[in-house]
């Protein structure tokens, strides 16, 4: 198995919790054998590229520095970030089972490597829009929403880590709920959940 | 071998008319299909169109151009080229990645044609139509540096960057910082079978002018760097000489601003302001005038110069960007020190009252608009760039 993993943060880049649980992630992967590439974004270039997990670390920066809001800051960095994954991609022979993408800033890249190369992906839900800005209904709110909404329909599975959270999914973007899988964060079974549904998003794509 | 084929790019095209990109589109994918060359052409979507069609032998795709609300326009551009991405990825992976080249039109499609070029891995091309440092004289604003550097960005990612005149193959050279060998000048073209109108200009100029008045007519946008002000005061100049009426095409921010001066100036009687006409009057109006003025302060091309040209009017331009390479003076046309309502008043009343040295320019004007910007020339020249650029392509590691 050969997963990419976009994630906006990751160590030495940490903004809230995603970048402590995406590091975990990626060590326990290599250590269960799946080879992983990690794009993410950092515009000083810091940190590792390869770890000794085995874990290799693709840091793009945004091509475009002056932005007028989060938007087109986002939705620039994705070129970026779709192109460190045709990279990794053409240099592993177009072997890659799938992109792990977690939350929605990345979800515009992941759409045009599934449509055009065929990679499946699966958007790891953090937060949503709705919950982050609850009453803010302005067009930069409802953009995300778009993306968002994006990223669940053209998804091969949905990975959440509550049933609450997929109740949300569900409520808020009518996700049917044979697509959404609950990985809760129990040390025991936690990476097993995972692989599960890695392997469950390939079959998924070859469908 | 299969054809050489194109996927071009643009965020407009026939019937979507913002701008010049799309005739420009319009005419160039036309033209490269009867070079043997199968061209698709991806733009927005546009109320009535079909969202695929073949015209003149181009496959024309129509995306879903991003409806949702977005912040504002350069937001909506991002956002666009999201959607924009998805479905022209979509569809090259169905006929098997058969693109051999990516041909993207400025700024407005900068995300998707970089974003293609990465996943299948093809050759991208930029025609550069503007920039931003020249449409806003200097960069002030947040969203101004972020659209230059947006340029910027997909002119260093194009394998080639195309301009349509040597002033604007300067202008980009030195804003973008590019090296000579990667830029290449293609001419804009213009139709000239379009504009054969009614030779029998009698009844259609009585709609506009006196019979003893000369009809001096100037088309553009009604904004400060088209220059129209300057027309506007050398209008008492050209009176003082000659009879005529003054007929203003287009519309613009400065319009309320020009008729004040107009009126306080008592001459309403000789300046017609028309706002918008269509393509069939407008065509006729270039034929019928006495002289097209082109009074630009900034001009990276000029096409409104080259219309009146091919239409039969004589032109009197203004010295500077790319009006200058259009015209040569005394032979197809005079030139005026721009931004200078004197020298604007002289050339104009030299055309009105020399009816023999308006005719040889007209004709002169006529010859060379066939020879040199002529579509199919440019068709040709543009498959030239293409065909280079494979030959480049194919001996580099993603061939």
């Amino acid at each position: 198995m050969r997963a990419i993993i976009f994630s906006w943060e990751y160590p030495p880049r940490v903004v809230g919790q995603l970048s402590e649980y995406v590091k975990a992630l990626t060590t326990q992967l290599a250590t269960n054998k799946v080879d992983v590439d990690i794009v993410t974004y950092d515009d000083s270039a810091t940190g590792l590229t390869q770890e000794p997990s085995g874990v290799k670390t693709m840091r793009v920066s945004n091509p475009v520095k002056t932005h007028i809001g989060v938007l087109t800051w986002v939705l620039t960095l994705n070129q970026e970030v779709e192109r460190a994954a045709t990279n990794i991609y053409y240099d592993a022979d177009k072997k890659i089972d799938l992109i792990d993408v977690y939350d929605w800033h990345f979800i515009p890249a992941a759409v045009t490597l599934k449509n055009g190369l065929d990679i499946p992906f699966i958007y790891s839900v953090e937060s949503l829009e709705d919950h982050r800005s609850p009453t803010a209904q302005s067009s930069y709110n409802m953009a995300i929403k778009s993306i968002e909404w994006l990223g669940f329909y053209e998804a091969a599975r949905v990975n959440v880590k509550s049933q609450w959270m997929k109740e949300e999914v569900m409520r808020i973007y009518k996700v049917p709920s044979e697509k959404i899988a609950i990985v809760s964060a129990d040390p025991d079974t936690w990476i097993g959940d995972i692989l599960e549904l890695y392997s469950s998003a390939v079959v998924e794509a070859t469908k | 071998m299969d054809k050489l084929s194109v996927l071009m790019l643009s965020w407009e095209y026939p019937p979507r008319v913002i701008g010049g990109i799309s005739p420009h589109i319009y005419f160039l994918s036309k033209y490269l299909a009867k070079q043997d060359i199968k061209a698709y052409v991806f733009t927005c979507d546009f109320p009535g169109a079909p969202a695929h069609e073949v015209i003149d032998d181009v496959e024309v795709y129509r995306v879903d151009s991003y409806k949702s609300p977005s912040p504002d326009f350069a937001s909506w551009v991002y956002l666009m080229n999201m959607n924009m991405q998805k479905e022209t990825a979509t569809l090259i992976k169905k006929i098997g990645g058969k693109i051999d080249v990516i041909h993207a039109h400025d700024w407005l499609v900068a995300n998707a044609g970089i974003g293609l070029k990465h996943i299948f891995r093809k050759p991208l091309l930029v025609t550069m139509h503007s920039t931003e440092m020249g449409r806003r004289d200097g960069l002030h604003a947040t969203g101004e540096k972020m659209i230059h550097e947006t340029e910027a960005w997909l002119t260093y990612e194009a394998w080639k960057v195309i301009c349509c005149s040597d002033y604007m193959i300067n202008h980009v050279k030195y804003v973008f910082g590019l090296p000579n060998d990667k830029l290449v000048m293609v001419p804009n073209g213009v139709n000239s079978h379009g504009y054969i109108a009614d030779k029998d200009c009698q009844t259609f100029r009585s709609k506009f002018a006196l019979p003893e008045e000369k009809i001096v007519l100037f088309v553009g946008r009604l904004v400060y760097e088209k220059g129209i002000h300057i027309l506007i005061n050398a209008v008492p100049k050209i009176l003082s000489k000659v009879n005529a009426k003054f007929i203003i095409v287009g519309s613009g921010y400065m319009k309320e601003q020009l008729l004040n001066i107009v009126r306080s100036m008592g001459l309403e009687h000789k300046v017609l302001f028309e706002g918008f006409l269509d393509n069939d009057n407008l065509a006729k109006l270039q034929k019928c005038a006495d002289v097209a003025v082109v009074p630009s302060l900034f001009e990276p091309f000029g096409i409104v110069a080259l219309e009146a040209m091919a239409a039969g009017s004589p032109v009197v331009v203004s010295d500077t960007g790319g009006l200058a390479e259009i015209v040569e003076h005394d032979l197809t046309g005079v030139k005026v020190y721009p931004n200078n309502p004197d020298s604007l008043a002289w050339g104009i009343t030299k055309v009105l009252l020399n009816t023999t040295y308006a005719q040889s320019l007209r004709n002169n004007a006529y010859r060379q608009i066939k020879e040199k910007y002529d579509w199919e020339k440019i068709a040709q020249d543009t498959k030239r760039i293409y065909e280079e650029v494979l030959g480049e392509y194919s001996k580099s590691f993603w061939a």
